[in-house]
C-alpha cells in the first residue's frame, strides 16, 4: 500500500508541474486532404509526358521519358506503396497521432497513417538518423524539430522512389525536408525534396488537409510477395528506348502546352519562363551530350571499421574496402571477404567486439583484393574446424579459407610465376561445381557460384535462417558493377547474377524487409533495391544493343550516353559502358 | 495517509508559486504591429510554379476548372467566358483571390507602422495589410492598377486586415530558466474581403463579390534556401462547393534587380 501510495503521488506531482511544450501546436488527428493544386495529377494520376513545374535535370528528364506504366506489372513491383517523396502529395486522407513515454508525458513520435504509403515515423526524442549503411526504405527516417510553430521534419534514407507517377524519378540519395504548419482547422505541408541526381535543384510542394471529426481510415492492410503467376518474363523490364516514347508528344498535342514547359526543368518554374512560353516552336531539350555529373559514391570511412546489425546473428563490417559480412554464434564467427589487407587488424578488432569466439571460417565472393586482402591475416586470427579427415589433420593452423576454385586460380600463379596474391591468403578449401554447403552456427549456409559474371569465379553466398546474402561484387550501390573480362567476366552473365539474387530474395512485406542483402560496396539493401540495379543494367543493355544493332561503333555508343539517367548515381560509365558492348557485341 | 498527502500538497505549493507573477511594472504602450513583428516579410520574393502548371503558366482551355471546387453556378459561369476575348480580361485574373498564384515577383516593405505593403510586378498590384483596421487619414488609396479604399467600396485587392498568430518563440529543445530568449516566431493571419469580382485562373474561372479570403503567411527555411508560404481558404458560397484552399511558395531574393512591372490592362 505505502508503495502504491508514493506513485501516485510522484505520478500527481508530475501531472500537476507539468507545462505545455513551448509554442507547440497540435497535429494529432483525422485530415481530409484538400488536393485543390494539381487535381487531375494526384487523383486520376498524371499524363506521361506531363512533368511540368518539375525542376527535372536532363538525367530526371531521360529517366522520366523512359518510364513504361507496364513496369508496374512486374512481379517485384506489385506490392510497391508510394514513396515518402510522393506519398503525401497523393489524394490523401491522414490519421496523425503522437507517441508518449508514459511516465513523463514527453512526446516521443508523431505517427502518420494513411497516404498509400507506408507509416511514417516522425521521432521527436532527438536520436540521430541511422548509419549511412542502413537499408533505405519508402517511408524513410524522419526526425522533427520544432520551430515555434512549426514541425520539421528531415527525412532520410529513402529508397528510389518518384515525385510524380509517371517516371518523374527520385534517387535513393535524395532527402526531403517538411514543415508541418497548422492554423485552426486547415494543415499545410511544405515539402521540399532535394535529390543531386535527378533535380536541377529542390523541388518544393505544398500540400493541405482540413480537419475530419467524422474521417475514418480504411487499413491498407498488408501486401506479400506476387506469384510467379505474373505474365511477364522474368527479368523482363518495360521501358522506352530514348526518343521513341510517342506518349510525351501525344501529350503535347492534347494540351497545347510547350514542349520546353512540358519537359520540365527549374527555369520553367520562374516568370522568366512566360517569355520564351510565347515562342510556342521552341522545342523540347535535349537530352544526351552533356558532360559527365560528379560521382555520387557513398564515401567509405577511412579510419574504424562500423558494425552493422543486418538481421539475426549476422552484421555488416564496412570501411575495410569491400564489405564484410561476420556471422556470430555459439559454434564461433563465420566472415564474408576479409576486405583491404591493411584494414586487417582493425577488422580483427571489430569482430572481437562481436564474439569473443574464433573464426572459423572466411569465405571469399571474388579474388577481388579489396575482398580478400584481409584473407591471411584474419585466418591467422581464426582457427579451423572440421570431422573430415583433412579438415581434422590442419586443425589448428588459422580459419579455413572457401572460395570456388577459379578465385584460387586467379589468386595464385603455376611454379617461378609471381602470385597475385600470398600463400598464406589462398583459399584452403576450394569447390568447382555450382554451390558448396556448409551448417554453422545452427543455419545452413550457401556459397552458390555464378559463371562469367564479375569473373569466373564469382560467388553469392546465402545464409539461409538469417535470411542474408552476401553478393560480393555482383552488387554494387557505389558505381556500376565491374566486370573483369581478363578473369572470365561477362556483362550477360552478371546481369543474370543479379536476376538470381532477385529471385532468392523475398520481401516481407510492401516490397520492403525480408531477405536483406549486403552488397559488395555500399549500404545494405532489399529486394526492391536489387530489382532498381537490375533494371538499370536491363534498360541500359538495351539501349547499347539498339545501338549495336544500328551499327554504332564503341565511341559512338558513348558519346550517345546510354547510361546518362544513371551516372549521377554511380559515377562514371566507359568502363562499363565498354565491357557492356563488347560482351553484347559478340553475342549479337 | 500522510504518505499520499505530502505530495499533493507539495504539487499544489509548486503550482501556485509557479503561477504567481512579478508586481506589475507600469503599462507601457503596445509595440506597433511591425515592431512586434515575429517574422520578417519584408523583401523581394519571387513565386516558383511547380504545382497547378498547366493552370498559372499557360491560359488553360475554356472548361477547364480542374482543381477549383466549384457549384454549379460557377461553372455556368465558367462556361461564358470567351477566349476570344480573354484579351479584355483585364484586371479581372489578378484580384486577391488569385494574385498570389499569379507568376510573379512580389516586393513587401511596411507601409507604415501599421500596415503592410504587398506590391508585384505581375499586374502592377499594390495590397495593403492592415494590422489596424481602422482607416488611415489620407491613405485611402495607393498604388497603381490597385484600389485598395476603405470597407464598403469593392477593389481588386479588396479590404485586409491582418494580425500575427501564433506568436512565440523557436525551437523545441533545451531552454529553461537563464536560457537566451529564442528568437521570435509566428505566423500571420489576413482576412480580406470586399474584392471585385474576379478569376481564379485566366479562363475565366469566377469568385464573386461577396467572397472572404482568409490568408496564413508563414516563413521557413530548407536546404539554405528562405522561403514563406501562404495557405489561402477562399470561401465563396456563391460559386464554391467549400472554401478553396491552396498554398503557394515564395522564394527570398537578394535584391529587386529581376522586378518586371507588368500592368494588367
Amino acid at each position: 500500500m505505502r508503495h502504491f501510495t508514493i506513485v501516485a503521488g510522484v505520478l500527481l506531482v508530475t501531472t500537476l508541474v507539468a507545462r505545455p511544450a513551448r509554442a507547440q501546436i497540435d497535429l494529432t488527428g483525422e485530415w481530409a486532404g484538400r488536393p485543390h493544386e494539381d487535381a487531375l495529377a494526384r487523383g486520376a494520376g498524371p499524363e506521361i509526358g506531363d512533368y511540368t513545374g518539375l525542376p527535372l535535370n536532363e538525367a530526371g528528364r531521360l529517366k522520366a521519358e523512359s518510364w513504361e506504366a507496364g513496369i508496374l506489372s512486374t512481379r517485384e513491383r506489385q506490392c510497391i506503396p508510394h514513396v515518402v517523396t510522393y506519398a503525401m502529395r497523393g489524394p490523401a486522407n491522414l490519421r496523425m497521432w503522437k507517441e508518449t513515454e508514459p511516465l513523463t508525458g514527453q512526446v516521443l513520435a508523431y505517427r502518420i497513417y494513411g497516404t498509400y504509403g507506408r507509416p511514417r515515423t516522425i521521432w521527436l526524442d532527438g536520436r540521430p538518423h541511422p548509419s549511412e549503411y542502413a537499408p533505405h526504405t519508402w517511408a524513410g527516417f524522419s526526425t522533427g524539430t520544432w520551430e515555434g510553430n512549426k514541425l520539421t521534419v528531415t527525412t532520410t534514407h529513402i529508397k528510389t522512389g518518384w515525385i510524380q507517377r509517371n517516371g518523374a524519378a527520385t534517387s535513393d540519395l535524395a532527402t526531403m525536408i517538411e514543415h508541418f504548419i497548422r492554423h485552426g482547422d486547415t494543415m499545410t505541408v511544405v515539402s521540399i525534396v532535394n535529390d543531386p541526381v535527378y533535380l536541377s535543384e529542390p523541388f518544393i510542394r505544398t500540400s493541405s488537409w482540413s480537419l475530419a471529426l467524422n474521417q475514418q481510415l480504411n487499413s491498407f492492410g498488408a501486401c506479400g510477395p506476387a506469384g510467379d503467376e505474373v505474365a511477364v518474363p522474368r527479368g523482363y523490364v518495360s521501358h522506352h528506348l530514348p526518343g521513341t516514347n510517342d506518349q510525351v508528344n501525344a501529350f503535347l498535342k492534347a494540351h497545347s502546352v510547350p514542349a520546353e514547359g512540358a519537359a520540365g526543368g527549374a527555369d520553367t518554374t520562374y516568370p522568366e519562363y512566360l517569355k520564351r512560353i510565347q515562342q510556342p516552336d521552341t522545342p523540347r531539350p535535349a537530352v544526351v551530350l552533356s558532360p559527365n555529373q560528379p560521382v555520387r559514391r557513398q564515401p567509405t570511412p577511412a579510419g574504424d571499421i562500423e558494425a552493422l546489425k543486418v538481421q539475426d546473428n549476422i552484421y555488416l563490417l564496412a570501411g575495410a574496402g569491400g564489405n564484410i559480412v561476420a556471422q556470430v554464434g555459439e559454434d564461433g564467427v563465420l566472415v564474408v571477404d576479409s576486405g583491404n589487407a591493411q584494414a586487417s587488424d582493425k577488422v580483427i578488432a571489430a569482430i572481437k567486439r562481436l564474439s569473443d569466439k574464433p573464426i572459423h571460417y572466411v569465405m571469399n565472393t571474388s579474388a577481388d583484393p579489396d575482398h580478400r586482402g584481409g584473407n591471411e591475416s584474419l585466418a591467422k586470427a581464426g582457427s579451423r574446424i572440421g570431422t573430415q579427415m583433412v579438415a581434422a589433420a590442419l586443425a589448428g593452423e588459422g580459419a579455413a579459407i572457401l572460395a570456388h576454385e577459379k578465385v584460387l586460380n586467379a589468386m595464385s600463379a603455376p611454379t617461378g610465376k609471381q602470385a597475385a596474391a600470398p600463400t598464406g591468403a589462398w583459399p584452403t578449401d576450394t569447390y568447382f561445381t555450382d554451390v558448396r554447403n556448409i551448417h554453422f552456427n545452427g543455419e545452413a549456409v550457401q556459397m552458390l557460384h555464378q559463371p562469367a559474371a564479375h569473373s569466373d569465379g564469382d560467388s553469392i553466398v546465402f545464409f539461409r535462417r538469417s535470411d542474408v546474402i552476401a553478393t560480393g561484387e555482383l552488387f554494387d550501390l557505389t558505381s556500376y558493377p565491374v566486370i573483369d573480362p581478363e578473369h572470365g567476366g561477362t556483362f550477360t552473365g552478371l546481369l543474370d547474377a543479379v536476376n538470381r539474387i532477385v529471385d532468392l530474395a523475398i520481401p516481407k512485406d510492401w516490397e520492403e524487409g525480408g531477405t536483406m542483402i549486403v552488397p559488395g560496396h555500399g549500404r545494405l539493401a532489399d529486394q526492391a533495391d536489387i530489382v532498381e540495379y537490375r533494371d538499370m543494367l536491363t534498360i541500359v543493355r538495351d539501349r547499347i544493343q539498339d545501338l549495336i544493332k544500328k551499327d554504332r561503333t564503341l565511341e559512338q555508343v558513348k558519346a550517345a550516353r546510354p547510361s546518362l539517367d544513371y551516372d549521377g548515381r554511380y559515377g562514371p560509365s566507359d568502363t562499363f559502358i565498354e565491357a557492356a558492348y563488347r560482351d553484347l557485341s559478340r553475342r549479337q | 495517509m500522510k504518505w499520499i498527502l505530502t505530495p499533493i500538497l507539495l504539487a499544489l505549493l509548486y503550482a501556485v508559486v509557479g503561477a504567481q507573477q512579478p508586481p506589475a511594472a507600469p503599462a507601457a504602450p503596445p509595440p506597433t504591429p511591425k515592431a512586434a513583428a515575429p517574422i520578417d516579410l519584408t523583401g523581394y520574393w519571387v513565386s516558383v510554379v511547380t504545382e497547378d502548371w498547366r493552370w498559372r503558366m499557360i491560359v488553360p482551355p475554356k472548361g477547364d476548372y480542374t482543381s477549383v471546387p466549384l457549384n454549379a453556378e460557377g461553372r455556368r459561369v465558367a462556361d461564358t467566358w470567351d477566349p476570344a476575348q480573354a484579351a479584355t480580361n483585364g484586371c479581372k485574373p489578378f484580384g486577391a483571390a488569385t494574385i498570389m498564384r499569379v507568376p510573379g515577383r512580389l516586393h513587401v516593405t511596411w507601409d507604415s507602422d501599421n500596415v503592410l505593403k504587398i506590391e508585384t510586378d505581375a499586374g502592377q498590384q499594390t495590397r495593403l495589410l492592415r494590422f489596424d483596421p481602422r482607416p488611415e487619414p489620407g491613405r485611402g488609396t495607393t498604388g497603381s492598377g490597385s484600389s485598395q479604399k476603405p470597407a464598403g467600396d469593392h477593389t481588386w485587392q479588396g479590404a485586409s486586415i491582418a494580425e500575427w498568430e501564433n506568436v512565440g518563440g523557436r525551437g523545441g529543445g533545451a531552454g529553461g530558466r537563464g536560457a537566451a530568449a529564442p528568437p521570435r516566431d509566428g505566423s500571420l493571419k489576413v482576412v480580406t474581403t470586399n474584392m471585385r469580382p474576379g478569376y481564379f485562373r485566366r479562363n475565366g474561372v469566377p469568385y464573386s463579390e461577396t467572397a472572404v479570403m482568409t490568408e496564413y503567411f508563414d516563413r521557413h527555411t530548407a536546404y539554405g534556401t528562405d522561403w514563406f508560404t501562404v495557405t489561402t481558404s477562399v470561401d465563396d458560397p456563391k460559386y464554391l462547393t467549400q472554401p478553396f484552399i491552396t498554398s503557394t511558395h515564395f522564394k527570398k531574393e537578394a535584391d529587386g534587380s529581376r522586378w518586371n512591372p507588368t500592368p494588367c490592362e
